[in-house]
């Protein structure tokens, strides 16, 4: 079963971030683990005496061949719709992709999305052809709105962005895949461990987007292919139908010729 | 004439506007070598029009290149 992101079909439902790894090369390692064809990665103010975001860009398209993938820039650090508008364009440039991870933070204290400022970005960005899949809150009516201003990919927060806390209100998570059948959903930051990303997929989401669980983890190659692996099994779990919740126990071994049972007067 | 290029400040000998082109030549050794997007006063500006865009006193180029991202 595979992932469909504005008519590209993955084989993964894992996106995965590039930043904080121990290194380039376990980096490397851990994407080609964990089976993303994903890999989110940004543009910032540079020593133009530097070569290493030179080098890192080119391990990145070298990682992203191999693995026939797709690059996800992001608009990270943007709090306004212009500067994130003004950001994806010098990225499409750069990446040639129409693919963007909008990002307006509204808050510098947890990175909450701004949600008046990414309707704004998000309502631009698609008349100007991009591809957008929006980085919001799980707050139903904003990925609502952002679904009908054409964001075929919505993608609700589990928590803010390198906490590791999981799924913060699942009441709300589920309510927005019960009322955005058709959406793609995306569980994106504040995933912390493999069975959070297992949770989502159960809940009936499309793919999980994290980065630090994994880069951070002791082991980060060895957590990539965890991940890799709750995922199968999360969405493997939502297909075959999860059993209804019951208020009372039920034995489940048949009654029937219990032993030593005899009747009471 | 003044002009910033990623917050530093750079000041031109002349009063004479100069071309983004001219000012990466500022910024980059070897701007041909380097993978980048540029924008002015925010706005951004695509390879094809560096040479046709001028900047005046005060203005403010960003010249951004790739990086990890999560």
């Amino acid at each position: 079963m595979s992932l469909s992101i504005y008519g590209q079909r993955l084989d993964s439902r894992l996106l995965i971030g590039s930043a904080l790894y121990p290194s380039p090369a376990i980096m490397k390692q851990a994407i080609l683990a964990s089976g993303s064809q994903v890999v989110t990665l940004s543009l910032k103010r540079q020593n133009p005496n530097e070569q290493s975001g030179q080098q890192i860009w080119r391990y990145l398209q070298e990682i992203i061949t191999e693995v026939d993938g797709q690059l996800l820039p992001n608009t990270a650090g943007c709090k306004t719709a212009k500067e994130a508008v003004t950001l994806a364009k010098m990225s499409r440039e750069i990446f040639q992709t129409d693919w963007l991870k909008l990002e307006v933070i509204g808050d510098d204290y947890n990175l909450q999305p701004d949600p008046i400022e990414l309707l704004i970005a998000a309502e631009q960005l698609i008349k100007d052809g991009f591809k957008v899949l929006p980085y919001c809150t799980d707050d139903l009516v904003l990925c609502q709105r952002l679904y009908d201003l054409g964001c075929e990919v919505i993608m609700p927060w589990a928590s803010p962005i390198g906490t590791g806390k999981g799924l913060m209100n699942p009441y709300n998570l589920a309510t927005i895949r019960l009322r955005l059948p058709h959406a793609t959903l995306i569980l994106d930051a504040g995933i912390g461990k493999p069975s959070d990303a297992c949770l989502a997929l159960e809940m009936g989401y499309d793919g999980v987007l994290l980065n630090s669980a994994i880069a951070l983890a002791d082991n980060p190659v060895l957590m990539a292919k965890a991940f890799g692996q709750a995922l199968q099994a999360g969405e493997q779990g939502y297909v075959a139908g999860i059993m209804a919740q019951r208020q009372t126990a039920h034995p489940s071994t048949p009654t029937l010729d219990t032993p030593f049972w005899h009747q009471n007067n | 004439m003044n002009i910033h290029i990623n917050g530093q400040a750079y000041k031109l000998a002349h009063e004479n506007p100069v071309n983004v082109t001219a000012a990466l030549a500022l910024y980059f050794t070897e701007p041909q070598q380097s993978t980048f997007a540029v924008a002015l006063n925010s706005d951004f500006i695509g390879k094809d029009d560096y040479d046709q865009t001028m900047l005046k006193h005060g203005d403010s180029l960003d010249v951004l290149q790739p990086i990890q991202g999560g």
